[in-house]
């Protein structure tokens, strides 16, 4: 039994935990939950000691609980899979699990290879893993390459596991291979505790819900206790009966804005033919790598084309650069919002105006104008955040999205492409997204999302394509809208 | 993107803003500090004449560092400036005697053609900056050196030197120059939407192609500044020794990272300022000049240097923000 009581966590002068108390079990699949900054990820990351408490006490089995390091956790069997992918890609799979016990399988000065493989086959096998030691590294899905993380942390033996947004960038086959994964450790007699925005993981394996809100423990029940809806109020704290998504307005779609015709790229999309309407929401399903990423990667001009036309309001449309389909008044939200979305380090305004770019004089930078975008936008979006000024690495997961869907929306884009638009956001900050595209569309703007997120999908789309195999499998309409079921027969 | 990603950089956020000021001030600080132990270590040293001397030996490394904070700020590396400037500075010395000053024009130009050059096999070819410039540091070297097969190229053009290495009101016409071409960087990096790129593509390359940045342009046009530049400092290198030599310049480009680094700009990209580098530079020059007046043992000199540079990194880089250090 693992007993935290009264835990404090400060950062500076931002309190993070105030007086959490939780208790987990040996065998017992746990859903920490909440919106971001709740405190979930710190609560853990303080249990398993990558970051130290500021105050309070834990137990495990009645001893006192207090490791200094990491490391120190981990022999007391407590281990912690981190969001990130920390997977070297340099070295093999064996090397990868047994990181940092690699001297346990020391031969002379050198590694003892065949014990070290046996090792760590041992600890795959363990939780089911459908690859072995001996497979190429560069093959792994993320599923896989998160299954190696796993295996990581077991390789400790631990008692406790907890996992910080495991399926976070996971596509939907990889997640409910991991959720496979914490049902084979709770099996085991392993004590699970994780943290998900997915709210369907959340009921379909967790034994108990604590649930968290700016830092606090709201209260823990157990799953079957709770409905959704009663979840959503806990966490938020308000009512989200008015509903998540946005209802639909017009059903009378606009002129058509963009065509695209047996479109063929280099990763593998296509032929796939589709027409976008002004004023309409299109959502794309399918699984990870099914063509959808690449088909609004092609439209914004950041995917090599092989065959087949694309058109925009009845011109030829085929970007070389992503300059080129933003020129044309096409928006890309990105789906990796550091990476790809927002420059961290840059503030709020940089963020907003980074596609926009005001000039005057043909050269110089309009700060003047830059600053009325930003402000603007951070009104109309609602971004939580000290000033336009601050940098965007301050905000949140939600607030920072929404910075990147400013830059989109301060173009001024006739067609928004969305790659997977409220990844690892909170339930809060979904809504207002969802509210944003919603009006957005009714102006006229043409909407492509691609998400994995199906009730997304499904609350949020005018239309919906299916894709399988680089190939749209199916479209849905709103005469027939489908269930969620449905929608994954037509991805599988 | 949780509760982490919120939290971390609001721990450090009160803490942060006094640290930033004491980092941003650091090299005002080590300047003043500087100037302060070498004027009580000698009276010579706090005079208008010495200060002359200084801004004109460090007016060839503050063009040439102006140039490469760009680069840096960028996200690359430029270590073929030295050989940059040594070949404009031949074709200025070699062009002197025909055209007078108007060699400015050739040196500049030279300097372009080696900028371009390295921008396109780096932005286009797709080799690594740093790997591009260890190529270009040997081959505009060997041209030097193939040119001039070892001699030095003197230049006795009157109009030439009058223009470049004579001095109105007291002033060195060199720092006139290359207190203008600075100026006029900073308003380009500061001002403009390219510096804005300059910034962006630094900061992170992904971000800034799929938000409608034209990323490999901006790098080649990075390398033609710089390379303009390098041209510029070029000329004013062979003006003041009023030859150009094939050692000219060599082991420049240490110097003038060094100065860019001490100036506050990380050599990993997205930050940097031009009024950093201009710091970083005095700094560089002010040692060199008080360590010369106080009497410092050349040997010294050099290991108290290094000491300086790594001093300076260890106290102003901001480690919340670099989790790897390569």
């Amino acid at each position: 039994m693992l007993v935290a009581e009264n835990i404090h966590k400060r950062y500076g002068a931002h309190i993070a935990l105030r007086d959490v108390s939780a208790s987990f079990a040996p065998g017992e699949v746990v859903a920490l939950v909440g919106e971001n900054g709740a405190g979930k990820s710190t609560l853990l990351k303080v249990l398993a000691a990558v970051h130290s408490r500021d105050g309070g006490r834990a137990t495990l089995d009645g001893q006192p609980y207090a490791p200094a390091n990491q490391r120190e956790a981990e022999a007391r069997g407590v281990a912690l899979v981190f969001q990130e992918l920390n997977v070297n890609r340099a070295v093999s799979i064996a090397e990868n699990i047994m990181l940092g016990r690699l001297r346990s399988f020391r031969r002379g000065g050198l590694i003892h290879w065949r014990r070290l493989n046996e090792a760590a086959q041992a600890v795959l096998d363990r939780i089911g893993a459908e690859f072995s030691v001996r497979d190429a590294i560069d093959r792994l899905d993320l599923g896989q390459i998160k299954t190696i993380e796993v295996a990581r942390a077991l390789a400790a033996d631990p008692r406790f596991v907890f996992f910080d947004e495991s399926t976070a960038f996971l596509g939907r086959a990889e997640a409910a291979r991991l959720m496979r994964v914490i049902g084979e450790l709770r099996a085991q007699d392993i004590g699970v505790v994780f943290v998900s925005h997915h709210l369907n993981e959340v009921f379909e394996i967790a034994d108990r819900l604590v649930v968290l809100k700016d830092g606090a423990l709201v209260g823990a029940y157990p799953t079957p206790e709770v409905t959704e809806e009663q979840l959503h109020r806990l966490m938020v704290g308000r009512d989200l009966a008015d509903g998540l998504f946005p209802q639909r307005v017009s059903a009378v779609p606009g002129p058509v804005a963009a065509r695209v015709q047996d479109l063929r790229t280099r990763s593998g999309l296509g032929p796939v033919t589709l027409s976008l309407h002004a004023g309409e929401v299109v959502g794309i399903g399918g699984l990870k790598g099914s063509g959808g990423e690449a088909l609004i990667g092609a439209l914004a001009g950041a995917e090599p084309i092989l065959s087949g036309e694309m058109e925009i309001a009845g011109e030829k449309h085929r970007p070389a650069l992503p300059q080129a389909a933003w020129d044309r008044g096409v928006a890309l939200l990105p789906g990796d919002r550091t990476g790809e979305g927002a420059l961290v380090d840059f503030s709020v305004r940089e963020n907003v105006t980074l596609a926009t770019r005001p000039r005057r004089w043909g050269v110089f930078d309009d700060r003047a104008t830059g600053r009325r975008q930003a402000s603007e936008q951070v009104a109309s979006l609602g971004v939580r955040t000290t000033g336009i000024e601050a940098p965007v690495g301050a905000l949140s997961g939600g607030n920072m999205q929404k910075v990147v869907l400013g830059k989109c929306l301060a173009a001024a884009p006739r067609i928004l492409l969305l790659n997977n638009p409220t990844r690892g956001v909170d339930v809060g900050a979904k809504s207002e997204i969802y509210r944003v595209i919603r009006r957005l569309a009714e102006g006229g703007t043409a909407v492509l999302m691609v998400t994995e997120d199906l009730p997304e999908l499904l609350g949020l789309s005018d239309r919906i394509v299916v894709t399988r195999a680089g190939r749209i499998s199916r479209g849905f309409g709103r005469d027939a809208w489908p269930s969620e079921e449905e929608v994954v027969r037509w991805m599988m | 993107m949780d509760d982490v990603s919120r939290s971390a950089p609001t721990r450090s956020l009160a803490p942060r803003f006094s640290m930033e000021t004491v980092r941003q001030a650091f090299p005002l600080v080590l300047l003043a500090g500087l100037c302060l132990a070498f004027a009580s270590a000698s009276d010579r040293f706090l005079t208008v004449n010495n200060a002359m001397i200084v801004l004109q030996q460090s007016a060839v490394l503050l063009v040439a560092a102006v140039a490469m904070t760009f680069v840096i700020v960028n996200g690359s590396i430029d270590l073929s400036v030295g050989s940059t400037v040594a070949l404009s500075a031949l074709v200025a010395a070699a062009l002197s005697a025909e055209l007078g000053m108007w060699a400015i024009l050739p040196a500049i130009g030279v300097g372009l053609l080696c900028g371009l050059f390295n921008g396109l096999l780096f932005a286009y070819g797709r080799i690594p900056s740093f790997i591009v410039t260890l190529g270009t540091l040997v081959i505009f070297r060997g041209l030097v050196l193939f040119y001039t097969r070892g001699a030095p190229v003197s230049i006795r053009d009157m109009e030439f030197l009058s223009t470049f290495a004579g001095r109105s009101f007291g002033v060195p016409h060199t720092v006139i120059i290359a207190l203008t071409a600075t100026v006029i960087a900073a308003v380009i990096f500061n001002q403009t939407v390219f510096g804005r790129e300059v910034r962006a593509v630094g900061g992170g390359e992904k971000v800034a192609l799929l938000s409608g940045i034209r990323v490999q342009r901006v790098k080649l046009m990075v390398f033609v500044v710089s390379g303009a530049l390098c041209g510029l400092a070029g000329l004013l290198q062979a003006s003041r020794t009023m030859a150009a030599t094939a050692q000219l310049a060599e082991g420049l480009e240490l110097d003038v990272i060094a100065a860019v680094v001490v100036g506050g700009t990380p050599l990993t990209g997205g930050v940097g300022r031009i009024r950093g580098t201009v710091l970083g530079v005095l700094i560089i020059a002010i040692l060199s000049n008080g360590m010369n007046m106080t009497g410092v043992d050349p040997h010294l000199q050099k290991i108290l240097k290094g000491v300086v540079l790594i001093a300076a990194v260890f106290l102003t880089i901001d480690r919340s923000k670099i989790s790897v250090i390569k």
